[in-house]
C-alpha cells in the first residue's frame, strides 16, 4: 500500500497507476490517487477547513474551483459543523473524515483507505462505511481492512494476502462459497435422555456429529456433518422427532469470509 | 511548492514560534542598541547586528525555525500526506526553507525601524548597512540548512535542535582558538559585511554552504524512502 502511494520506494516490480509507472513518472501517478494513511496524520495546528484546503493546493486544485471544491467536500462528509475548528480538538470520527476528505479532494480516481474504520465506535463505523459505499459509485476504492465482515459488507473484490503473496482473488460471496460445505447443518436441541450420541449410528447419512456448545438452558447446539452432497435437514426433522429429541433450531450453517480467510491462509502454510 | 511555502509560513504564526523568533531577536538587537548606541553614542547600524547579544541568541533561535520541519511530520506521520501528493522531496524542502526565508526577511526589515531612530542623530552608512543585511541573510541561513538537515535525520526536534545549537556554538568558538579554522569561520566571513566588504569568496561559501544543506537533506529523505 506504501508503495502504491509512492511513499516507499519498490525494490523490485513494477506499479502502473492510469498508465503512469510510480518511479519514472511519480508526478502523474501520485496525483491519481488520494490516500488516506493509517492513524489519520493531521497537521494539528490548522482547522478542518485550512486542512482540506491544503490538501488541496498541494493536490494543485485550481485556484479559481478550489474554494468551491472545498466547500462540496465539506458538505460531503458531513463536516459542516466543524470547519472551523482546529483538527486537534475534533474527535476521532471527525478526524478520519477529515483524513478522508484530505483523500477525495482534487477528484483522484483512485482512492486509497488504510484502516478507515478503526478506532470508532459503532455510530461512526456504520456512516463512515456508508460514505464509502456511495463513494465507490464513482471511485475505484483500495480498501485495507482486518476487519472482515465489513469487507464482505463493502467490497466487491477482495485480495487476501499472506506474506507478500496473493492468496485469492475474487467476490466476497465467491470465497464464501468456496470453502462452504453446503452439508452442514447447525442444530440446537433439547436432549434430556442423551441419544444424540447414538444418532450417529441410526441415520447413515451423518458422518460427523460435533457438539458446540452447552445453552443454559439446558439445550445443546450441534454442527451436523452429512456424508456426500445431500441435505439432511428433512431427515433429521424426521428421526429427532421419534428419538424426542426436540429441535429448537435448525438451519444450514454458514460461513462467513473469516472462515474463507482461515481456511486460505493455513492451506498456503501447509 | 506555493502551497507548502504558504502552510509552512502560517505555522511559523499560528505556533508561538514566528513570534518568539522575531521578538526574542529583537529584544537582544535592542539590548545592543542601547549599549552601542545609548553608551558610547555610536551611530553604526552595523555595529548592533555584529554584537554579542544578537550572536548569542541566534544560536538559539535559529534551531528553534528548524527543528520541527522534519522531525514533526515524520514524528505525526503527517510526512505520509506529503510525500503522496503530487509533490516532489525537492520542492517540499525547498518550500519549507523558503518560509524560514521568510521569516528572516520579516525580522530584518523589522530592524530597519532602529535604521530610523539612528538617521535622526546621525548619518549611517547606507552601503555598510545594505552589505550587514546581505551578509547577515547569508550568515542565518547557512544555519538554517544546517538545522533543516539535522532535523531530517532524527524524529526527535530536541535532539535536532540540540545538534543545531551545538552546531552552531562549536562553529563560532573552535575557530578563536585555532587559527588554521579562522579563516573557515563563518562569523569572521559575516564580520567583512559589516565592514562594508562583499567578498565573493566568502558569499560563495555561504550560498555553497547552504546548498549543500539542502541537497543533503534532499538525499536523506530520498534515500529514507527507498530503506523504510
Amino acid at each position: 500500500m506504501n508503495m502504491i502511494t509512492g511513499y516507499i520506494e519498490p525494490t523490485e516490480g513494477q506499479i502502473i497507476i492510469e498508465g503512469y509507472d510510480i518511479s519514472k513518472k511519480p508526478i502523474k501517478a501520485k496525483s491519481q490517487i488520494g490516500y488516506m494513511p493509517e492513524g489519520v496524520p493531521l497537521y494539528s495546528d490548522l482547522t478542518v477547513k485550512e486542512f482540506i484546503t491544503y490538501m488541496a493546493e498541494l493536490k494543485k486544485v485550481n485556484k479559481k474551483e478550489r474554494k468551491e471544491k472545498v466547500e462540496k467536500i465539506i458538505e460531503q462528509t458531513g463536516l459542516k459543523d466543524v470547519q472551523n475548528k482546529l483538527t486537534r480538538n475534533i474527535s476521532r470520527g471527525y478526524k478520519q473524515r477529515v483524513s478522508m476528505a484530505g483523500a477525495l479532494v482534487g477528484e483522484p480516481k483512485i482512492l486509497i483507505l488504510d484502516e478507515p474504520t478503526v478506532g470508532l465506535d459503532p455510530k461512526q463505523i456504520t456512516e463512515i462505511r456508508s460514505l464509502i459505499k456511495e463513494l465507490g459509485k464513482t471511485h475505484t476504492i483500495i480498501l485495507s481492512s482486518h476487519i472482515l465482515s465489513e469487507v464482505s459488507q463493502i467490497c466487491n473484490k477482495v485480495i487476501i494476502i499472506n506474506k507478500g503473496q496473493i492468496v485469492a482473488i475474487d467476490t466476497p460471496q465467491n470465497l464464501e462459497n468456496k470453502v462452504s460445505n453446503n452439508n452442514s447443518i447447525f442444530i440446537t436441541v433439547e436432549d434430556t435422555q442423551n441419544k444424540m450420541d447414538k444418532m450417529k449410528s441410526k441415520i447413515k447419512q451423518i458422518k460427523e456429529i460435533k457438539l458446540i456448545k452447552e445453552n443454559e438452558d439446558g439445550t445443546k447446539d450441534y454442527i451436523l456433518e452429512a456424508e456426500g452432497d445431500i441435505d439432511l435437514r428433512k431427515i433429521i426433522f424426521t428421526e429427532f422427532a421419534k428419538e424426542n429429541i426436540t429441535i429448537f433450531e435448525m438451519k444450514k450453517a454458514d460461513t462467513t469470509l473469516e472462515d474463507a480467510f482461515m481456511k486460505l491462509i493455513e492451506g498456503g502454510e501447509e | 511548492m506555493w502551497a507548502i511555502i504558504k502552510k509552512e509560513f502560517k505555522s511559523y504564526f499560528y505556533t508561538p514560534i514566528g513570534y518568539i523568533f522575531i521578538g526574542v531577536f529583537l529584544i537582544a538587537f535592542s539590548i545592543s542598541f542601547y549599549f552601542s548606541v545609548v553608551g558610547y553614542g555610536n551611530v553604526n547600524f552595523e555595529y548592533i547586528y555584529y554584537s554579542l547579544p544578537t550572536i548569542l541568541v541566534l544560536a538559539f533561535i535559529i534551531p528553534l525555525l528548524t527543528m520541527r520541519s522534519f522531525s514533526e511530520e515524520r514524528k505525526t506521520g503527517t510526512e505520509q500526506l506529503l510525500l503522496t501528493s503530487p509533490t516532489s522531496i525537492t520542492k517540499i524542502v525547498l518550500g519549507k526553507f523558503i518560509a524560514a526565508l521568510a521569516i528572516v526577511i520579516i525580522t530584518e526589515l523589522c530592524t530597519f525601524m532602529y535604521f530610523g531612530i539612528l538617521c535622526h542623530y546621525g548619518v549611517p552608512k547606507l552601503t555598510t548597512t545594505l552589505a550587514t543585511l546581505l551578509g547577515f541573510l547569508l550568515f542565518v541561513l547557512s544555519y538554517i540548512s544546517f538545522g533543516m538537515l539535522t532535523s531530517s535525520i532524527t524524529e526527535n526536534q530536541i535532539i535536532s535542535g540540540i545538534i543545531s545549537i551545538g552546531f552552531f556554538i562549536i562553529t563560532w568558538v573552535l575557530p578563536e582558538f585555532n587559527t588554521t579554522l579562522e579563516s573557515y569561520s563563518f562569523i569572521n566571513m559575516f564580520y567583512k559585511y559589516t565592514q562594508g566588504q562583499i567578498d565573493i569568496g566568502d558569499t560563495i561559501t555561504f550560498v555553497s554552504f547552504t546548498i549543500m544543506c539542502l541537497l543533503l537533506t534532499i538525499t536523506v529523505m530520498q534515500r529514507r524512502k527507498s530503506v523504510k
